[in-house]
């Protein structure tokens, strides 16, 4: 058939318009993006000295540092954890084992989709109602309570993608010798999916290592450093919300400071889990 | 049709097996002799598998798979929900089609099953591990390298891995589920001659679609067709002079199965 | 190999004691998978609080105000007389100029990685797209205020006044003093932050498609669009519509990258360069200190209705990636 070289012609100037518009795109996309990496490490590094690491935050006009804002962060993001883990990894072991095709395994599912991907500050309203109100004060536990229930649900989706990837054929092996199947599961079953769930617990790390929206109404914030957990406790992402929103200078330098420090923490797990999941995938 | 066997391992009488309503396994009885090779033939689908899965209730982890009627072992009727399931599966020993070591050490992968149910002092476990990699042909390959992961062997060396590991627990029956079809043919060879030296000390169940591999190592032959028995002998008589004609027909490669 | 015969120090088969004893552990069966089901109605408990939660709280102000709560736009908590209508249309405003943006900067980035990337960058790229949807959203919404606002303020928005606001009917929406901050600065942050995210999980459908459709289709002479129109496209179409869905989710609950930026005044206006307020914002301005329940009771009312939002939008989603046999992406 002879092509008709009006078509071709057509053909050829809308392909190329749209591939200019893709080219355009990620131009744009990464553009933007770059943008914003290089605002905050020009910003972040300027600001940032020993001191932070040393001193708590100053009243406005005298200088400082973010020592309890890190410390506070460190506090609410371990103590969530410690409990996000082994709830989490126990939930994705049910859906996983012996929840596959039961109704209730379904509805799990279910709540735990919407879990993940709903607004944190919902998560926080939550806390504010179960925690804060009854105890009539804002504090640590109601802040690291909020931070688990958002990390909960990555933990749970991963560790049950990690565990429903190790064959059949390996659970009835280890049943076929008798072992009983709980053990089975703990001790051929995980130790299968470990990489996979650490890369999960990591993600969850990550994701909680920036939240602000949940702390707002349930640790506040804290001038001072404190250990404990039952007052209300300086966290970075508060700092710097508190302080990028103010007028003043060195505030404003701080909210920085923290910023680069959040990002440096957060692309720094991320790019350990995304390590852990190509080279282990060997074996 | 099994009362050639005296004193059987396994006594298989009446056994039909259900998938929800689906009737897989039709009044099957076979008798399985005490050290030797029984194979069970047949074309994909027709249960052989499924008929092996019984013999250690592996069905018991699926729900919907249901069996009916009795299979012996040691005098007891092993379908029965009463007979403890553990202690059965110490007792048989089960090898799958592809292999599967355990993310452990080769040492640990047959330290494993011991350990379920004994405690062993150091120097008794170093002790069984050994027989065990010895039994399975494995041990002059890995005995500098115990401590390395089981997974770092290759396929054949990770199936013998496995065979070493079933027989552990030292059982009385090994199941071998179409051991050697993942396999490349000079690791075939090498499980062939296991599975002769394996069936002085154990009574070896063997399902396989290799019907030359089913013709040289077993004793006994099963023709299952479609959840049948459809002839169950001698090995040589199945092979060269097989008494019903879809037998004949399956064996010299005539129905295209 | 030599298969070893006849090794003298393994007892005969049966001759241990070993098939008497039952496994270590059997008792455990029982509370381990109690102990999992538990962990896991944890689950179904935190969902059903969160509603509970809402609802419970959220009816003693309907009931004072009833249905005016939505369609009432002043918030006076010296009055105490509360409306949610300004939080309500600034949250729908700004997602909708979010994925406005957002949706086509994705997808074209997102088929630029699949089909026109020279190899090398292929990866690179990519893995700057994932991590830069990984960023935390207090950094976006600092960028917007520190480096977006001047910008608006000094360029775009003047630009905008001089040549749209005479426009009839379209140029309302350009009305008023350049400040910078507003409901189109806000939808444009939001924009940059969902359209890393939409791009990868985008990226993602796109590697489901198999090799020998793409092929067949480069294969009959068609370009790259044409292969994109009508088969990568088509392919993924489920995945893309719950990718831009659950872009939309995140731009609707977003409250950092918006609370920087939209103003914070609980009017109606107009005008995109006019301050105003989404649900998110509202809460994370006011609640801390908030005070008496009737305004408290009225925050929680507006956490409601954001959650209703977006848990509508999240089945949807769900069913969308169900269609494609995916959940929704992590």
């Amino acid at each position: 058939m002879k092509p008709d070289p009006s078509v071709l012609l057509r053909r050829r100037i809308v392909n190329y318009c749209m591939l200019v518009l893709f080219t355009l795109a990620i131009f744009i996309s990464i553009g933007a993006l770059t943008a914003i990496l290089w605002k905050l490490s020009f910003s972040g590094l300027k600001a940032f000295s020993p001191d932070v690491f040393l001193k708590s935050t100053p009243a406005p006009g005298s200088s400082g540092g973010l020592l309890n804002a890190i410390l506070g962060s460190v506090i609410l993001i371990v103590t969530a954890m410690v409990a996000a883990i082994p709830l989490g990894v126990l939930a994705g072991t049910y859906l996983a084992e012996y929840g596959r095709t039961s109704r209730l395994g379904d509805v799990i599912r279910f709540c735990n989709d919407i879990l993940l991907s709903a607004p944190s500050i919902v998560i926080g309203l939550f806390i504010y109602g179960i925690i804060v109100l009854p105890s009539k004060h804002f504090s640590a536990w109601a802040g690291a309570a909020s931070l688990c229930l958002i990390a909960i649900p990555v933990i749970v989706r991963t560790s049950e993608d990690m565990l429903r990837l190790v064959p059949n054929s390996l659970r009835e092996a280890g049943v076929a010798l008798g072992c009983p199947y709980w053990k089975m599961i703990v001790k051929i079953g995980w130790k299968s999916a470990r990489p996979g769930i650490i890369t999960g617990i990591i993600l969850a790390l990550a994701r909680i290592s920036g939240e602000t929206a949940p702390l707002l109404f349930t640790s506040l914030n804290n001038q001072f450093t404190t250990l404990s957990m039952n007052v209300p406790i300086s966290s970075l992402p508060i700092v710097i919300f508190q302080f990028a929103m103010s007028p003043y200078k060195d505030w404003q330098n701080l909210a920085w400071a923290g910023a680069f420090l959040i990002t440096i923490t957060v692309l720094g797990l991320s790019i350990f889990a995304r390590q852990m999941l190509s080279p282990k995938r060997r074996s | 049709m099994s009362s050639i066997i005296t004193n059987p391992r396994i006594s298989v009488q009446g056994l039909n097996f259900f998938y929800q309503d689906n009737k897989v396994l039709k009044n099957i009885s076979i008798d399985f002799a005490d050290k030797s090779v029984t194979a069970i033939i047949g074309p994909s689908g027709c249960g052989k598998s499924t008929l092996l899965r019984v013999f250690n209730r592996m069905y018991d982890l699926y729900p919907g798979l249901r069996a009916e009627g009795s299979v012996i072992v040691d005098g007891r009727n092993i379908i029965d929900r009463s007979v403890a399931v553990s202690t059965l599966r110490a007792k048989i020993g089960m090898v799958f089609q592809s292999p599967t070591p355990f993310p452990l050490s080769i040492y640990e992968n047959i330290a494993f099953p011991i350990r379920l149910y004994r405690k062993l002092p150091r120097s008794e476990m170093d002790g069984r591990v050994e027989n065990s990699l010895r039994k399975a042909g494995l041990w002059e390959e890995v005995k500098d390298k115990l401590q390395r992961s089981g997974l770092g062997l290759s396929g054949g060396q990770q199936q013998r891995l496995c065979i070493a590991r079933a027989i552990a627990t030292q059982p009385a029956i090994l199941l071998l589920d179409e051991p050697a079809s993942a396999l490349d043919p000079i690791s075939t060879a090498q499980i062939d001659i296991l599975i002769g030296e394996l069936k002085k000390d154990y009574c070896v169940i063997l399902v396989t679609h290799n019907l030359p591999q089913a013709a040289r190592v077993s004793d006994y032959t099963a023709f299952l067709y479609v959840g049948d028995l459809i002839e169950f002998g001698a090995t040589n008589q199945i092979f060269t002079n097989p008494g019903i004609k879809q037998t004949e027909d399956y064996v010299t490669g005539r129905m295209g199965y | 190999m030599v298969p070893a015969s006849g090794v003298d120090k393994v007892p005969a088969p049966n001759e241990d004691a070993e098939d008497f004893h039952l496994p270590s552990g059997l008792h455990f069966e029982g509370p381990f998978k109690i102990l999992t089901r538990l962990s896991a109605i944890l689950i179904i408990g935190v969902m059903a609080g969160i509603f509970l939660l809402l609802v419970l709280e959220s009816v003693p102000v309907f009931h004072k105000f009833g249905f005016s709560f939505i369609t009432a736009s002043s918030w006076n908590p010296v009055s105490n007389k509360f409306g949610a209508l300004a939080s309500i249309v600034g949250t729908l405003a700004t997602s909708f100029i979010a994925v406005l943006f957002g949706v086509p900067l994705a997808l074209g980035s997102a088929l630029f990685l699949n089909e026109l990337c020279p190899f090398k960058l292929r990866s690179p790229l990519s893995t700057m797209i994932e991590l830069l949807a990984a960023i935390p959203s207090i950094i976006y919404g600092m960028w917007g205020l520190f480096v977006m606002v001047p910008i608006m303020s000094h360029f775009i928005q003047p630009a905008m006044i001089k040549h749209c606001g005479h426009i009839p009917y379209v140029g309302g929406l350009f009305q008023g003093p350049p400040f910078g901050i507003g409901t189109l600065t806000a939808g444009l942050i939001l924009s940059v932050m969902i359209l890393p995210f939409i791009a990868s999980v985008s990226l993602q459908a796109f590697a489901t498609v198999p090799a020998s459709l793409r092929e067949a289709a480069y294969g009959t002479g068609a370009n790259v669009w044409e292969v994109c129109r009508t088969v990568l496209i088509p392919f993924t179409k489920a995945s893309l519509i719950g990718a831009i869905m659950l872009g939309l989710g995140r731009a609707l609950g977003e409250t950092m990258a918006v609370t920087f930026v939209i103003g914070n005044a609980h009017r109606l206006s107009v005008s995109l360069l006019a301050p105003g307020t989404t649900i998110s914002a509202t809460l994370a301005n006011e609640f801390a200190e908030a005070f008496g329940d009737t305004y408290i009771s009225s925050l929680l009312a507006l956490g409601l209705i954001l959650f209703l939002i977006t848990f509508v939008i999240l089945m949807i989603t769900r069913m969308l990636f169900l269609y494609d046999k995916r959940r929704i992406p992590v």
